[in-house]
């Protein structure tokens, strides 16, 4: 069964330059326990399109046209119904944890609110163990005191954490992740990453994932939708996308990130702890600036599905408390990726 | 970590702000002091007035030991106000102090009825305007709140005498006889601040409203109200209340020109009369009391942000 | 951009005049307007007040006085000594607008000094004229300048200073933040890799750019200005006749609020007008600019 279909999905956004057609007509569905990923650079039209999707574009703005299926209702015909699909059928992960909660109320204040959202019976101190329940669930060591946090107090990669926690308190079916890494620091990237193909594992939880990096998507997908201009160029399986991009965009994105096939002698060359630059750079870096041992090598980001699973894989650590280091990286065998 | 024992971030903010309230007030000593001596003429004369008898310029030479040097007198006229001697009134013949006590509590009153009204109308007036922030209906209110910002309140307040106590005569015209007396002189005084504070409301909910975590929190299944009156709201309250303190303080500071218009019996009126018969002690002992009545409100809405704002309360934990 | 064609667009002409940018349009675009007939429909009478066919402001016919607008050639009535109240407010204006651009120039020349000096030294400077700005805040300024008025005097330059006093926090302050960001760009570095002196890129490099945003709150203060004087005069603390400004006449008629509501009303209604159309016009075109400088960027 579908979880989401979009047809024929038109974004016009009303500007100061005049009407820009920000999505031009794109279709594509995510089924259950499926990762279906929208690429593109900045401007591209990815995020607008995850935004039009749960209708969270203000009216004032944009104006959709096409027909988005949401758990069966469509949004765009019905404006009115996505109330009743939000934090219920379908969650949202957002670009910025450190912005993405209400600054003068606790951590548990919100996530006990999303609890009570999608189980209105249940009282404050139940809704509050269940928001203890959520934030064992995505690996916070302690939840009962991160429940009385303000989010200034936590660090980017915990709140990201809580946001997810925040998501699933609405047992969606559908989660729609916009650069729910991009802002966190490379170290954190791989844990939220897995954090969430583990719950896709666990609850067969469908995802739109939005990003810009070509890394992270070959990690997480089943199909890919390359997108430009507002349009898809390119969409298919992610191996045929990675191993035989089609259009010269697509090539170029590729080349933009480091090497995914790298030869495997690099990879002893370069040890777990030299790819975590000290919360120094929060997206990877492309390959001319990368950090990273040798230069003349294509070198490896932590992005890099081996690398991020190396470390965890090698130390068998689940989860280390701290602020930047919560580098989880849940045991899920490699390759278990269909 | 610093190896100095930290202070709680909260007694050093508290202190902080106490050492600028007293750096204010005596700022406000010191200015009327230098005013006083900078005034041409005679500074006894100006002190004591046009009407005052040989006897009394000595007392004032003597009492502000005018024949001694500038510093000197300057620390005599400072011990004197902290033993609360701002001299005697000469068109009362009473302690200038005492005089402007008296007075004191009817500018409160009618700063308290006005800053209550100012926050019933502007705040659900500023959401409002924020909910339809750029439509028709808003441009109106908007363009009414500008109106409201312009409009003299010696005129506001002439025109509302006109209307309700001289054409259609439902309310008292001046003083303070019954409670009926306090309706104009408050909506008066409210209309400026209801143009401000409401303009202020609109301006933090639209950026609330535009914010992420709102977005976010729409995003899973928050209702609209919430969205406004918790969410955006809890947001907002912090520089809200802080600006209808700071007003408060404003309106404490002197209602002047409504005062005079309804010949109000508060300190507004005392000053101008005060101004008219040259009176100056009571003059200075006005301007000191309303000040230090002003900047302790402030003091004491500063006092309370940190309750209101997790952030301040807590400081920051990770950066 | 490339749009294609063959996808019809799906905006309406209903969506667009609905939309948030139309309507800030809209918003600017009557605001500017109406802010700016306003004011001309005050300031172009009180610049032409020798010319106009009006009778002479200090000519008293006390066989014609408090007579009601529209009659015998009295647009707005005459006052209690017979004089003509049109020409009363078109002579009292060109005062108080006067005092008010002198005082708004004198408080944006303090402003400006002050606020880009605090903003680009920082240390003690800063320090110095925010304490002093703070303290301001908490004065009991009408009173203050009630107070300097009855010591120096209700002379035309002590009115102008002491309004320019009450005003000039406005400008350091919007100065202060402007020449706060100004100081981080690179040019500034550039400049003193250069070795130029601290007082000459802060005079020759920062000041040109800062000056353009601080003066478009003159506007704002001039409106101020003219409130200010209008209330210190309705106290009497006005400038002292011969000049009759908008707040004393105000505050003669007051006498005659019973008998002859004009008297009030309608220099009330012209200084409304006014400050209306000022407050109006620096509203939107200040939200003009700062649009303008979002497409920019």
């Amino acid at each position: 069964m579908k979880l989401l279909e979009v047809e024929d999905l038109q974004i016009e956004l009303m500007t100061e330059a005049g009407v820009v057609r920000a999505v031009d007509g794109v279709s594509f569905c995510v089924g259950e326990g499926e990762t279906v990923t929208l690429i593109g650079e900045s401007g591209s039209g990815k995020s607008t399109t995850a935004m039009g999707v749960l209708r969270l574009l203000p009216a004032g703005l944009a104006v959709l046209s096409g027909r988005v299926e949401l758990a069966g209702k469509d949004v765009i015909a019905d404006p009115d119904s996505i109330v009743d699909v939000r934090g219920r059928s379908v969650s949202l992960i957002p670009q910025d944890p450190m912005t993405a909660l209400n600054p003068v109320f606790t951590v548990g204040r919100q996530l006990a609110g999303a609890v009570r959202t999608r189980h209105p019976e249940l009282s404050r101190s139940q809704a509050r163990d269940r928001a203890a329940e959520l934030l064992d669930s995505v690996h916070i060591p302690d939840p009962s005191a991160q429940l009385r946090k303000y989010p200034h107090q936590l660090s980017g990669g915990m709140l990201q954490r809580i946001l997810i926690a925040i998501a699933l308190a609405g047992e969606p079916r559908l989660l729609v992740a916009d650069e729910p890494t991009s802002a966190l620091d490379v170290t954190v990237q791989a844990g939220v990453l897995d954090l969430l193909l583990e719950l896709q594992e666990r609850t067969r939880i469908g995802i739109l994932m939005i990003t810009h990096d070509l890394g992270v998507a070959r990690v997480v997908s089943d199909r890919i939708h390359v997108m430009k201009a507002g349009r898809f160029t390119e969409s298919g399986e992610v191996e045929d996308i990675v191993e035989r991009p089609q259009t010269e965009y697509t090539r170029k994105l590729l080349a933009a990130i480091p090497q995914l096939d790298a030869p495997s002698t690099t990879a002893p060359e370069t040890p777990a702890g030299q790819n975590v630059p000290k919360q120094e750079s929060p997206t990877p870096a492309p390959p001319a600036e990368a950090p990273a041992a040798s230069p003349a090598e294509p070198t490896a980001t932590t992005l890099k599905p081996e690398d991020a699973r190396r470390p965890a894989g090698a130390t068998g650590l689940s989860a280390v408390p701290g602020t930047a280091t919560t580098a989880t990286t849940a045991a899920r065998p490699e390759g278990a990726r269909p | 970590m610093s190896r100095r024992p930290q202070l709680p971030p909260l007694t050093k903010y508290a202190g902080k702000r106490l050492t600028q309230s007293v750096l204010t007030v005596f700022l406000t000593v010191s200015t009327v002091f230098v005013l006083i001596r900078l005034a041409p003429g005679d500074p006894a004369r100006a002190y004591a007035g046009p009407f005052a008898t040989n006897e009394q310029l000595a007392e004032v030479r003597e009492r502000f030991g005018l024949d001694q040097s500038i510093l000197s007198q300057y620390w005599t006229f400072l011990t004197g106000l902290f033993q609360g001697d701002l001299g005697t009134s000469f068109s009362y013949q009473d302690s200038a102090l005492s005089v402007v006590l008296d007075r004191m509590p009817y500018t409160i009153t009618l700063a308290t009825s006005a800053i209550l009204l100012t926050t019933i109308v502007s705040v659900p007036l500023g959401v409002w305007m924020a909910r339809h922030a750029d439509s028709r209906r808003e441009l109106g209110a908007n363009v009414l709140t500008v109106a409201g910002q312009s409009m003299p309140e010696f005129w506001t307040g002439v025109m509302l005498l006109t209307l309700f106590a001289v054409l259609v005569p439902i309310l008292p015209a001046s003083g303070f006889t019954t409670w009926g007396g306090l309706v104009l002189p408050t909506v008066t005084v409210a209309i400026l601040q209801i143009a401000l504070i409401s303009r202020m409301v609109r301006r933090e909910m639209v950026n609330n409203f535009a914010s992420p975590y709102l977005t976010v929190a729409r995003s899973r299944g928050v209702g609209e109200r919430a969205l406004t009156w918790q969410y955006a709201m809890g947001n907002a309250a912090v520089p809200v209340i802080t600006a209808l303190g700071t007003r408060f303080a404003a309106l404490l500071n002197g209602v002047v020109v409504v005062e005079v218009v309804f010949a109000w019996p508060g300190v507004g009126s005392l000053v101008v009369r005060a101004l008219e018969t040259r009176d100056y002690p009571l003059i200075v002992a006005t301007v000191l009391v309303t000040s230090v009545l002003s900047v302790t409100v402030q003091l004491l809405i500063d006092l309370l942000y940190p309750l209101l704002d997790p952030r301040v309360r807590l400081g920051k934990a990770t950066s | 951009m490339s749009v294609s064609v063959e996808r019809p667009s799906a905006v309406t002409a209903d969506d667009l005049a609905r939309s948030a940018v139309a309507g800030k349009h809209r918003g600017n675009r009557f605001k500017t307007v109406t802010g700016a007939i306003c004011t001309l429909v005050v300031v172009i009478p009180v610049a032409l007040a020798q010319v106009l066919p009006i009778p002479d402001p200090d000519q008293q016919d006390l066989s014609q006085r408090r007579l009601p607008p529209l009659t015998d050639g009295h647009l707005f009535g005459t006052d209690a000594l017979g004089r003509d109240l049109l020409s009363l407010v078109l002579h009292g204006g060109q005062v108080s607008i006067a005092i008010g651009l002198l005082a708004v120039t004198v408080s944006g020349l303090i402003g400006i000094l002050a606020g880009s000096a605090a903003g680009f030294f920082g240390g003690w400077v800063d320090t110095a004229v925010s304490r002093l700005l703070e303290a301001q805040m908490s004065l009991p300024l009408l009173m203050m300048l009630l107070l300097v008025v009855a010591l120096f005097g209700p002379s035309l330059p002590v009115i102008t200073l002491v309004i320019a006093i009450a005003q000039w926090p406005e400008v350091a302050r919007l100065t202060r933040s402007l020449v706060l960001v100004e100081r981080e760009k690179p040019y500034v570095a550039a400049a003193q890799v250069l070795g130029l002196r601290r007082l000459q890129i802060l005079s020759q490099h920062v000041l040109p750019n800062v000056i353009r945003p601080a003066s478009l709150v003159v506007l704002l203060l001039l409106a101020q200005a003219v409130l200010l004087e209008s209330a210190l005069s309705y106290l009497g603390a006005g400038p002292q006749r011969p000049f009759a400004t908008w707040g004393r006449i105000i505050s003669d008629g007051q006498n005659y609020i019973t008998t002859s509501w004009w008297l009030v009303t309608l220099p009330g209604l012209v200084i409304v007008l006014l400050v209306v159309g000022v407050n109006l016009l620096g509203d939107g075109v200040r939200d003009r600019v700062r649009r303008r400088k979002v497409v920019q960027s």
